[in-house]
């Protein structure tokens, strides 16, 4: 596939998601009202606990803010693999997008690409207001948020694309990643660090990439952190979307073609 | 080709194997020359898909939008794509509705705007699964002179159907199925739909086929 062809396709899908966006106004104005409510309960949280309470050495208000921010980012993320095939099965378009001239897996990653980009703008949003409207402080962002950033992107894509696997091949893949998100809230240091965990889940977490992220995306924004320092964290997470990202693609690839063999494409 | 059968006779299922939305157990599915199996992207580059049902578009976009979005992914060029949304619009009698969402359709109207989208592509090989089931008769003609002119131009049309008048009024030949085999195939040309319809209840339709390949222009 040329460039071109390539560029007009996600223009292609990019639009479409903002047209559909705009003309469901009222559930972005109903997410902007839960994240500032989010926003207000970890702040007044952080103040009742007091500024005695650091952990990692930080501000628990900044902590929780980089926290929460990027790991809905990156839930998110890997939550909207498993809608665009959701939404597609629901409207009955899914048939018809797998037998269009655009590969499956290009077609879901574009869509995702698309969904990414509108999270992002959420999570800038929503750092936005924890630092302009209840004070928060990235006091020394340093340049080892870029590749912590795109890593992780590319293990939630991966993580994704099997999510988006069990939704065509079990149609329920929304519960078992409703299932796995909560896990993931207790394991990752998404609300306080992983050090208070007893030893077992503690191995637990470290074996989660969720973890690394939010750890290495907290050191990069408030600790300064550039990408040497970070590296331990850095080759952690690019080991885990070198082996993941082609486990992901094969298992959405193969999850399809059962799917064609037992005519559940569009089952839901 | 029409392919005509009881309801559960495989009409439906066989549309769906050459469009290589499932995929065969067993044997083989070579539409243009490419194996389903083998190279189904190349498979879909070649075959439009009518589908039955109103549920295939997204329902908060436009008919054009629609049309639009489909087209992208289909590879028709930016250069031709408005013209030929416009020309596929005019042809479906869809140009009124163009800028309606497509939640507000009627069952004719997604009738015709998948036949459009099947279209845009300028496929080799097309597929209609009952084209003109939910069509008023004037609509249902424009459709039939359409498959005709398309049929002319070297565009190999499939046509699921139950009706006999459809049947006789595009086919040249016609595959009869029964409980996912092919009970018979043959020339129908210069037949009217009361002599398919008299064949098909007189149970004339039974001729065993030893050799179950059929070949088309464009599949086989």
């Amino acid at each position: 596939m040329s460039l071109a062809a390539l560029a007009d396709k996600t223009a292609a899908i990019f639009r479409r998601d903002l047209l559909t966006a705009f003309r469901y106004r009222s559930a972005f104005l109903l997410t902007a009202a839960g994240a500032l409510t989010e926003l207000a309960a970890f702040y007044y949280l952080s103040r009742a606990i007091g500024p005695g309470f650091r952990p990692e050495g930080l501000d628990y208000f900044s902590f929780l803010l980089i926290g929460t921010g990027f790991y809905t980012f990156l839930i998110m993320g890997i939550h909207s693999f498993l809608q665009t095939v959701q939404d597609a099965q629901h409207n009955g378009t899914f048939e018809v997008l797998m037998t269009t001239s655009t590969r499956p897996s290009v077609l879901v990653l574009l869509s995702a690409l698309s969904a990414f980009s509108r999270n992002a703008a959420q999570m800038v949003l929503y750092l936005g207001v924890g630092l302009l409207v209840f004070n928060g402080a990235l006091p020394r962002p340093g340049a080892g948020c870029v590749p912590v950033f795109l890593l992780s992107v590319l293990i939630a894509m991966a993580i994704g694309l099997m999510a988006a696997a069990l939704q065509v091949a079990m149609q329920k893949g929304s519960a078992i990643l409703w299932a796995l998100g909560a896990g993931a809230w207790l394991f990752t240091g998404t609300l306080f660090p992983i050090a208070t965990l007893p030893q077992p889940l503690r191995f637990a977490a470290e074996l989660i990439p969720i973890t690394h992220a939010l750890h290495a995306m907290r050191m990069a924004l408030l600790e300064g952190a550039a990408t040497t320092t970070l590296s331990h964290e850095i080759g952690i997470l690019a080991i885990f979307a070198f082996l993941l990202l082609p486990l992901g693609l094969a298992t959405f690839s193969y999850s399809l073609t059962q799917a064609r063999r037992e005519g559940t494409l569009s089952c839901y | 080709m029409a392919l005509i059968g009881a309801n559960g006779s495989g009409k439906t299922t066989l549309l769906k194997l050459i469009s290589t939305m499932l995929l065969p157990d067993q044997g083989q599915v070579i539409v243009n020359g490419s194996d389903t199996l083998r190279g189904p992207q190349r498979v879909r580059s070649s075959v439009g898909f009518a589908v039955a049902g109103e549920r295939s578009f997204f329902p908060r976009l436009t008919a054009r939008e629609n049309l639009d979005f489909f087209a992208a992914l289909d590879d028709v060029s930016t250069g031709q794509r408005k013209a030929r949304i416009e020309f596929m619009l005019a042809r479906t009698g869809l140009c009124d509705a163009a800028d309606t969402l497509v939640m507000k359709f009627s069952a004719g109207m997604y009738q015709r705007l998948a036949i459009a989208r099947a279209l845009m592509k300028q496929p080799a090989v097309l597929l209609l699964d009952e084209p003109t089931r939910s069509l008023d008769p004037g609509v249902k003609a424009d459709v039939w002179e359409l498959v005709r002119e398309l049929s002319a131009g070297g565009t190999t049309a499939v046509i699921a159907t139950h009706s006999f008048q459809e049947t006789a009024a595009v086919a040249d030949s016609v595959a009869v199925l029964r409980r996912g085999e092919l009970l018979d195939y043959r020339e129908i040309k210069g037949l009217n739909a009361e002599d398919v319809g008299s064949l098909y209840f007189r149970g004339e339709w039974h001729a065993p086929m030893n050799d179950s390949e059929v070949v088309l222009e464009g599949c086989q």
